[in-house]
């Protein structure tokens, strides 16, 4: 026994079971959850909702609109993410990043708010351009609203995730491709296509899912009932009608929609994630980052950057007046310091359902044994993607059905809407841990085998260099998602203490206006802040890394 | 409601634990606005106190909606003991639950536009539903619902939605009490006047109305009382519409599975005094459903008083609510 000491957690039922525990809690919360709206209601024509006209053409419209807002955001992001993948020492990228990464995370009220003070009849933008070109006609509402500002959202997820993806192309690679001085077309054929294609697919799905789930800004830019999604019909039936089985059938269909596009894209996109990462991202100067290819990168940026922050600097300028009320000595014995009760809970809860969404995933993603594609392992990573599929009011109440005996008081309560918020983290995690997670190499694979090294071990010296910044941006996701949270904490009632998102909204509902825009704002910067946080946090140490993390080079050396 | 074998697994799955109420805490469902710092709940809970010598619990839910969801849900188990923030739209569904219970107080004092006999609701404050509307843009608003459908359609308009939102369904029971059967025809004129139709009153007012994005939305006739008396402006007005407008009443209920029916009596009783009622106008911004006297303020002196109260009984919206929504939605997407 001396000579031989397992490394801690190197069971192979380590690696395995806790990710496939936590993967089938969902699937049993979630068919729990929609399965007591339909016991519920148990009478149910399929027909008749089918035959409806209405109803059809909302899927339709749901369609639609998902399919333009997908398209277009991730044809921008490409781009993006690829000039910013050869650029990597500009001034503000670094801030550039953090507002890409808040995009997603920023309560879309006070995000409407800004593209509206952007784009809307009298906005600053909509002005500008009756100015100057006055036989444009520009209106916001109705399709372009909803697909700007599903792009606005979701343009900058996209193109951080493939950023993520390109960073982490082999640097062996960028080496001789940087000797070798590849132009564009050859960078891309061998470098970066094969580096996004991993992640692509399931990006695609990601934002499809979004848009077709989208609820609050279908309606506020959408201009009518004409351009309802399913959501809202959901919503209606759960909230105001009472039909429970209703709106569980309706929660069916979107179910298998977007299920069905999970299920494709993941049988398409597991297999391919072969390519070989052997080290940390160091910077390789790229031979295409310079001359025009440098002035169109530029532009590109510089008008995506306009894209991003005008609408936030809206925010900016409307909730500076609040704020600054609220942090005045003057009104801080009340405003102020309820601003930062708030935020404390807000933190308090979203902390830990960041940790949680985080570790699920690698426990999911780590659960599935190397890169067989069985119908098992798609369930299992099929399950983490089902929160973003099933409507939050659905799952809530269903699981409010459930848990029901004693919810909503205190701490128990809390602590379920941290949790919950987890879950609903969970797609957006796993997308940013999946690449690096299964870039590893075979051989670098086959000498960690080989040297023994498993377990905790495995975890720390294979995985953990190549998964810290990922690991610290997922959390960032995650924790972010869930202090922007408003839905699943108000289902579940808050007593006394609001968090940040609900302070907003009481705010709204009281007429405060402009201690709402403030505490929007405050609510972007606490973000923001995080998101800065958590990339320190996750930036490798690059100047002492030969010295601190010895083993991941020699095993890159040693095969060199 | 009853999936006995389903909950017993939870609760063995998750052992919460149960918490127990203490004799004398009142626990009171209500929405957001109503137990925030700005609103009356937290004033209303310490007068209450100091008379009662018990603790008033809010438990805040999203919407009014979802605090009928919440009992709906919650069946004959239910923690609270008073709901507070139903209205005359959602009062019919709330009775037929059978979750409540009579309230047995005197409500002789009651000061509302129409007259209240109820033996489950007891009215705390009530309001008109109003287009309110921006005095800069728009110095000669239209005087009668007919005009506004008339107007020209770059006269834009903000609405709420009338499955998700209160004064959604208020502007769809005005038309159509307004109008009768002519209510989808007029919808089908008003439509290109709607600039966009929101999810919610708050969406609507903060991130466009605000913002100048359209001159009128629909709202109450008593906003123009917040930003007179606390934004110190008479820049946002409320339309006197010649037809007359739709009321709407805000209740609150004794939930019958409650062990301190009394202490629960107690507060509805106390709901229709001063103590209670003083913070309505400035801090709900609704009618206080009292005779305040002149402890009123002022400025809902300046408001606009309607021509004629418009008002369907909540049985009747119950009943019809589903074939006029359906009405709106074909009138809207045609």
């Amino acid at each position: 026994m001396p000579d031989f000491t397992r490394a801690p957690l190197s069971q192979p039922g380590w690696q395995h079971w806790p990710g496939c525990l936590f993967a089938l809690a969902i699937v049993l919360l979630t068919i729990s959850g929609a399965g007591a709206l339909f016991w519920q209601a148990p009478a149910l024509d399929i027909g008749d909702l089918w035959a409806s006209r209405y109803l059809r053409s909302v899927v339709l419209f749901t369609l639609w609109q998902a399919f333009l807002s997908v398209s277009i955001s991730v044809l921008l992001a490409l781009p993006i993410a690829r000039a910013l993948d050869r650029h990597r020492n500009f001034v503000g990228r670094a801030l550039l990043l953090r507002l890409m990464e808040l995009s997603l995370v920023v309560p879309t009220i006070v995000a409407v708010s800004g593209l509206v003070s952007m784009y809307g009849r009298q906005g600053w933008l909509t002005v500008a351009i009756q100015e100057w070109l006055p036989s444009m006609s520009w209106n916001l509402y109705g399709l372009n609203g909803i697909v700007l500002a599903h792009v606005f959202f979701n343009a900058p997820l996209a193109a951080r995730i493939l950023l993520q993806a390109l960073e982490s192309a082999p640097s062996s690679q960028r080496r001789i491709a940087s000797q070798l001085g590849l132009g564009s077309l050859w960078l891309w054929r061998s470098l970066e296509w094969p580096s996004i294609r991993p992640v692509l697919p399931g990006i695609v799905a990601l934002v499809f899912t979004l848009c077709f789930t989208s609820f609050a800004i279908v309606m506020t830019l959408g201009g009518g009932p004409a351009t309802s999604t399913i959501e809202v019909a959901i919503y209606q039936a759960l909230r105001f009608e009472f039909d429970a089985g209703r709106a569980a059938l309706l929660a069916l269909i979107q179910l298998l929609i977007c299920g069905s596009l999970w299920w494709l894209v993941l049988r398409k996109g597991l297999n391919t994630a072969l390519v070989p990462d052997r080290q940390l991202f160091i910077s390789h100067a790229r031979p295409d980052a310079q001359g025009v290819r440098k002035l169109l990168d530029s532009a590109l940026l510089a008008a995506f950057v306009l894209f991003l922050t005008l609408p936030l600097l809206a925010v900016l300028a409307r909730g500076l007046p609040g704020l600054a009320d609220a942090l005045m000595p003057s009104g801080f014995t009340n405003q102020g310091l309820q601003l930062l009760k708030a935020t404390a809970l807000s933190l308090g809860i979203a902390l830990p359902a960041g940790v949680v969404s985080v570790v699920a995933s690698l426990l999911i993603l780590g659960a599935k044994p190397g890169n067989t594609n069985t119908p098992i392992s798609r369930l299992l990573e099929t399950s983490a993607y089902l929160p973003l599929i099933i409507p939050p009011l659905v799952l809530a109440t269903g699981l409010f059905l459930l848990l029901r005996p004693k919810l909503g008081i205190a701490s128990e309560g809390l602590a379920l809407v941290a949790l919950i918020n987890a879950m609903m983290a969970l797609p957006f995690v796993m997308q940013l841990l999946r690449g690096p997670l299964r870039n590893l190499d075979p051989s670098s694979i086959r000498l960690a085998d080989q040297l023994g090294i498993r377990g905790w071990y495995r975890w720390r010296w294979l995985h953990w260099p190549r998964l810290r910044r990922p690991l610290a941006l997922g959390l960032a996701y995650g924790t972010g998602l869930s202090l922007g949270d408003f839905g699943v904490i108000a289902l579940f009632g808050s007593p006394g203490n609001p968090t940040l998102p609900v302070l907003l909204y009481q705010q709204l509902g009281s007429y405060q206006i402009n201690a709402a825009a403030g505490t929007g704002l405050w609510l972007m910067m606490v973000l923001l802040a995080l998101f800065g946080l958590f990339n320190l946090v996750g930036r490798p140490p690059i100047k002492s890394q030969g010295l601190q993390a010895p083993k991941p080079n020699q095993l890159e050396t040693s095969d060199a | 409601m009853h999936l006995p074998a389903a909950r017993l697994l939870l609760a063995l799955l998750l052992p919460l634990t149960a918490t127990a109420q203490a004799a004398s805490e009142l626990t009171v469902y209500t929405y957001p606005s109503f137990a925030s710092d700005w609103g009356p709940g937290p004033a209303v809970e310490a007068a209450f106190e100091q008379q009662c010598s018990c603790q008033v619990n809010f438990v805040v839910l999203e919407s009014s909606g979802d605090i009928l969801q919440r009992l709906r849900l919650e069946g004959d188990s239910s923690e609270a003991d008073v709901v507070l923030g139903l209205d005359t739209g959602t009062m019919d569904t709330a009775r037929k639950t059978g979750l409540l219970a009579a309230h047995q107080i005197d409500t002789s004092s009651l000061n509302l536009p129409i007259d209240w006999a109820d033996d489950l609701f007891v009215p705390f404050d009530w309001g008109y539903f109003a287009f309110v509307y921006d005095t800069e843009q728009l110095p000669n608003p239209p005087a009668s619902l007919e005009e506004l459908i008339a107007a020209p359609d770059d006269l834009k308009i903000i609405i709420q939605d009338p499955r998700t939102s209160t004064p959604g369904l208020g502007l769809l029971l005005w038309l159509r009490h307004v109008y009768g059967d002519q209510a989808p025809e007029k919808w089908t004129q008003l439509k290109d006047k709607i600039l966009t139709t929101t999810k919610s009153w708050s969406d609507g007012y903060f991130s466009l109305f605000m913002n100048g994005e359209a001159p009128m939305i629909l709202s109450y006739s008593t906003s123009p009382a917040y930003h007179m008396a606390i934004d110190k402006t008479d820049r946002y007005q409320a339309a006197n519409f010649a037809e007359g407008h739709y009321l709407q009443v805000e209740v609150a209920a004794l939930v019958d599975s409650s062990e301190q029916k009394e202490l629960g009596r107690e507060f509805l009783q106390f709901m229709l005094t001063d103590g209670f009622q003083r913070h309505i106008p400035l801090k709900n911004v609704m009618y206080p459903a009292i005779n305040l006297g002149p402890e009123l303020p002022d400025v809902f002196n300046k408001l606009i008083t309607p021509s004629e109260t418009r008002y369907f009984e909540p049985a009747e919206v119950a009943e019809n609510r589903r074939a006029w929504l359906d009405e709106w939605l074909n009138a809207m997407t045609r």
